[in-house]
């Protein structure tokens, strides 16, 4: 399918979804959404894992989360809050392009956890294990149906930015060093600088999805920023399939749809989701992408057939 | 303050032999399989509390610290050949995915067996209570740990550096394919060390028991300290693993007397001085 045909898939999706589902269950798939793509410049486009995306979705949350308490307007929590995520990944990041494969997997894991134990110890600042609670909302969008329009236009213009970045030259020279770094080195490219190139837009990308959850409930959950999170983030990209653009965006609302319908019966419902990374690694390596592509060739072939 | 450094320098040798433990663990497995288990915390975990369970119904610390760790073998012998096994084919994120996954099922069963609410154990009778050093007077139970953790890892490095098996999983760390073609079954050397790291990780888990006590949670707060050992260590370095677990150890307990909130913190800034001062860790050749 054609990558035009597939945006207007997912318009279609941004506009009936609120029709069809609670706003905000839609409102959290777009914001997991934003999350799960811009990972996924990372794992499907330049071949990193990084397990500590989760850092920056808190962070992002948390500082916009302040400002706004802090009486700030719309306008200057946002930009500020992506803006302190965007310089903080280039200073982790830096540490992480170091070492590739298993290392680079192990650090960012690590550095995820300093910054959980950073907001779980400093309770003056973030509420430490409470969250932060409390976090207004401009007056302009308190309205669910005007904050549904404002997540949907982040949503929709994150897509387009990210979708730029990775038909630009750039995004063809991280899929070059996902192939083979070695060669993109001796062709002359500054691997690590690209890394952390990849690396530092989509952690922006997913602060700049923090920041907007903090308005969502009006606080900012402890786990949001826990290690745990960063593998659901993961389990997001990979579940919808990262050999295509638009694919991690079915990971998010799949991810959302089930834990929103398995908490609502089973307090344990993560033994639920565990089970189902199971399921998705023995059965569906490639993701629901793979999985529609499969069911759309033989629909195809068996119209073919006489 | 003296006295006060004294002991804390002795607590931090407990808590080093500990995570020195749970880090070598962690280590052979990533260095073997070429894997990240993040299943090793919840393992930790297993260990506590089927040595809790173990204790209780024998009225035997000790029987508890024996048995205990080997239930946890046993499930790592079925994570290993049910599940990792059959993944060796697919893309490494999603052998990573199914350790993550593994790990969200065994926290949850923890939870689900002995409850969301803690427990402590009490050190055994002839272990219990404080003796006089002279500087300090210092928990007995600490003082055996310090020296039982300490045989068990001497033990376990004469293991790894003097006999066959040792000199397998040493070269199954160097070079796995080589391994595979000088004829050794290397399925077999895999289920090894996934159960030798499931064994420490229960190990530690059980003797850290009378210190810390039980907590649903244990598993995950441990699970980070110990890819923090991994890259102060440096990849696949047993020796490395045990220096750096008693480093950060030291750290910790030490941070604890000046800045109490910070000796979480102080590791992850261990980890980034190795970064960039030794980026292939401190015992690491690669």
């Amino acid at each position: 399918m054609r990558d035009r045909n597939i945006f207007l898939i997912v318009l279609a999706f941004v506009v009936i979804g609120p029709f069809v589902q609670p706003k905000v269950i839609i409102t959290e798939m777009l914001i997991f959404g934003i999350v799960a793509v811009a990972n996924n410049i990372m794992i499907g486009y330049t071949g990193m894992l990084s397990f500590g995306q989760a850092m920056f979705f808190g962070i992002g949350a948390y500082v916009a989360g302040l400002l706004l308490k802090a009486g700030m307007p719309l306008i200057v929590a946002l930009p500020v809050g992506t803006l302190f995520v965007l310089v903080l990944s280039i200073a982790v990041g830096y540490f992480c392009v170091q070492r590739t494969g298993l290392y680079f997997i192990c650090i960012t894991f690590a550095f995820n956890q300093m910054f959980y134990f950073i907001a779980y110890s400093w309770t003056g600042l973030t509420g430490g294990e409470d969250g932060l609670p409390g976090i207004p909302r401009p007056s302009l969008l308190l309205d669910p149906v005007a904050f549904y329009v404002f997540v949907a236009v982040v949503f929709l213009a994150c897509l387009v930015a990210m979708k730029r970045i990775v038909d630009s030259p750039l995004g063809l020279i991280c899929q070059t060093i996902r192939e083979n770094p070695s060669r993109a080195a001796a062709v002359g490219y500054n691997v690590k600088l690209y890394k952390l190139t990849a690396f530092t837009i989509a952690s922006t990308f997913t602060g700049l999805a923090g920041t907007v959850y903090a308005m969502l409930y009006g606080i900012v959950p402890i786990d949001q920023i826990h290690w745990l999170k960063s593998g659901d983030f993961i389990f997001m990209t990979l579940l919808g399939g990262t050999g295509n653009f638009f694919g991690p965006i079915l990971g998010a609302v799949g991810y959302i749809w089930m834990s929103e319908t398995f908490s609502l019966y089973w307090a344990r419902w993560p033994l639920i989701m565990g089970i189902v990374f199971v399921v998705v690694v023995v059965y569906l390596r490639g993701g629901i992408v793979e999985l529609i592509g499969k069911v759309y060739g033989s629909i195809q072939r068996a119209r073919e057939a006489p | 303050m003296s006295f006060l450094i004294l002991s804390q320098i002795l607590n931090g040798f407990a808590t080093g032999m500990l995570y020195a433990l749970v880090g070598v663990g962690l280590t052979l497995v990533l260095g073997v399989l070429n894997l990240p288990n993040f299943a090793h915390g919840t393992l930790f975990a297993f260990g506590a509390y089927f040595t809790y369970t173990v204790a209780n119904l024998t009225d035997s610390f000790y029987l508890g610290v024996l048995i205990g760790p080997l239930l946890v073998v046993l499930i790592g012998f079925v994570i290993e050949s049910q599940g990792v096994r059959r993944l060796y084919a697919a893309h490494h994120d999603y052998q990573l995915l199914f350790l993550f996954a593994v790990a969200l099922i065994l926290q949850e069963t923890v939870i689900l067996i002995w409850g969301p609410v803690g427990f402590s154990l009490l050190p055994p009778k002839f272990l219990a209570g404080a003796v006089d050093l002279g500087f300090t007077v210092y928990p007995k139970y600490r003082l055996a740990l310090i020296l039982f953790t300490a045989t068990i890892v001497v033990a376990l490095y004469l293991m790894l550096t003097r006999t066959n098996v040792g000199a397998i999983l040493r070269a199954g760390i160097e070079n796995r394919e080589m391994v595979k073609v000088l004829g050794i079954d290397i399925n077999k050397v895999f289920l090894f060390t996934f159960g030798l790291g499931a064994y420490l990780a229960g190990l530690a888990g059980g003797l850290a028991t009378p210190i810390w006590g039980l907590t649903p949670t244990m598993g995950f707060d441990i699970l980070p300290i110990s890819f923090v050992i991994v890259v102060v260590a440096g990849l696949g370095s047993i020796l490395g693993a045990i220096a750096a677990g008693i480093l950060i150890g030291l750290a910790q307990s030490l941070t604890t007397i000046w800045w109490p909130e910070a000796a979480n913190v102080v590791i992850y800034l261990i980890m980034g001085l190795t970064i960039i001062l030794r980026p292939q860790g401190l015992f690491g050749s690669r």
